[in-house]
């Protein structure tokens, strides 16, 4: 049970937190269930799209042409690519995550890769266009355009953070997943 | 059924098609990596969903506006990023709780550094993605963007005096 815990301590605060809940108020765990269960399924409902399209680009697309557009010496077209793709998006955060890898296998940039996954989690366009929606045009542009300048500055400073030997780990574990 | 979820199904079905027209045993290939792909994702995928379910219990919209609201002052900045950055919530959830907080007197610099960590800062997925990636970069990316918050504010601040 300790051994497992450790090794599963996220599982284990989980279940704890669902008894703890269960004590207090035994709705409280039947809510928390009905909400996972709906999240599920509103995941599984978009998420299996992205994957066809992430085996499809796994695929079709070959290294060198990833190298080329988004790789090292891709420049300004190579971010400017990774925002299109983080645009162009649909889905949870987390359905990036795989296709972030396939481009690093590929031979993407950090910095462009790191860019793709911050514009998908906020400045996707369709959430975008929601946001105008609800809370007006002004607000919404203050909000976006100063996270597309701090999304730029950040993936750039954060890959000169990382540094070069760390990054040439990274890249290599990239490489290796199949 | 949103129009997203039209466009990326639409895309998906044409684009193996035409893959598959151009080359079957390619396509077979790439729908079982993909395939694979998924199915690496969903063990860190269950037990987090676990946690969303509970973080959904626990911190409702009523929850969240009871401490966002006139007169929060600094302890409403602090509550409305910590929450932010640790909570999961969909974005058709969040934005229209954005707009009613505005509308109950919420200051716009708090709603605005609520919105942009609930969306950016996914501490919710720190588990995943430090497994998908390194732990580091997961800290880098989640740090960019709360920082991102921090100047949000200060932005709104700016404008909205």
């Amino acid at each position: 049970m300790i051994k497992f815990c450790r090794k599963n301590a996220f599982i284990c605060l989980l279940v704890s937190g669902l008894i703890l809940m269960s004590v207090i108020d035994i709705t409280l765990t039947y809510q928390a269930f009905d909400h996972t269960f709906t999240q599920i399924i509103s995941m599984l409902m978009i998420v299996p799209p992205i994957f066809v399209l992430i085996g499809l680009f796994d695929v079709w697309v070959p290294r060198q042409t990833v190298i080329k557009m988004m790789g090292q010496n891709s420049g300004i077209k190579g971010m400017a690519l990774a925002f299109f793709l983080g645009a162009f998006s649909a889905g949870p955060t987390i359905a990036a995550f795989p296709l972030a890898m396939v481009m690093l296998k590929k031979g993407a940039r950090y910095q462009n890769v790191l860019f793709f996954l911050m514009v998908w989690s906020s400045l996707k366009l369709p959430i975008v266009f929601f946001q105008i929606t609800q809370l007006g045009i002004g607000f919404a542009s203050l909000i976006n355009v100063t996270m597309f300048v701090v999304f730029v500055l950040g993936a750039l400073v954060s890959e000169k953070v990382m540094g070069k030997k760390e990054l040439a780990v990274f890249y290599e574990k990239a490489r290796a997943t199949e | 059924m949103s129009t997203e979820m039209i466009v990326i199904y639409g895309l998906a079905f044409v684009l193996t098609l035409v893959s598959f027209l151009k080359d079957p045993l390619k396509t077979k290939q790439g729908l079982k990596k993909g395939m694979k792909s998924f199915m690496k994702l969903m063990p860190v995928l269950l037990p987090l969903f676990l946690f969303i379910g509970i973080l959904l219990t626990l911190i409702t919209p009523e929850f969240i506006s009871r401490f966002l609201g006139e007169d929060s002052g600094l302890l409403g900045y602090v509550f409305a990023l910590s929450i932010g950055s640790i909570t999961f919530m969909p974005p058709f959830v969040s934005f229209p709780l954005g707009k009613e907080l505005l509308e109950s007197g919420a200051a716009y610099p708090q709603v605005a550094g609520f919105l942009v960590t609930v969306m950016s800062v996914g501490l919710v997925y720190y588990v995943a993605e430090s497994r998908f990636f390194s732990r580091k970069s997961a800290i880098y990316r989640n740090a960019v963007s709360f920082i991102g918050a921090l100047i949000v504010i200060a932005v709104v601040m700016v404008v909205f005096a």
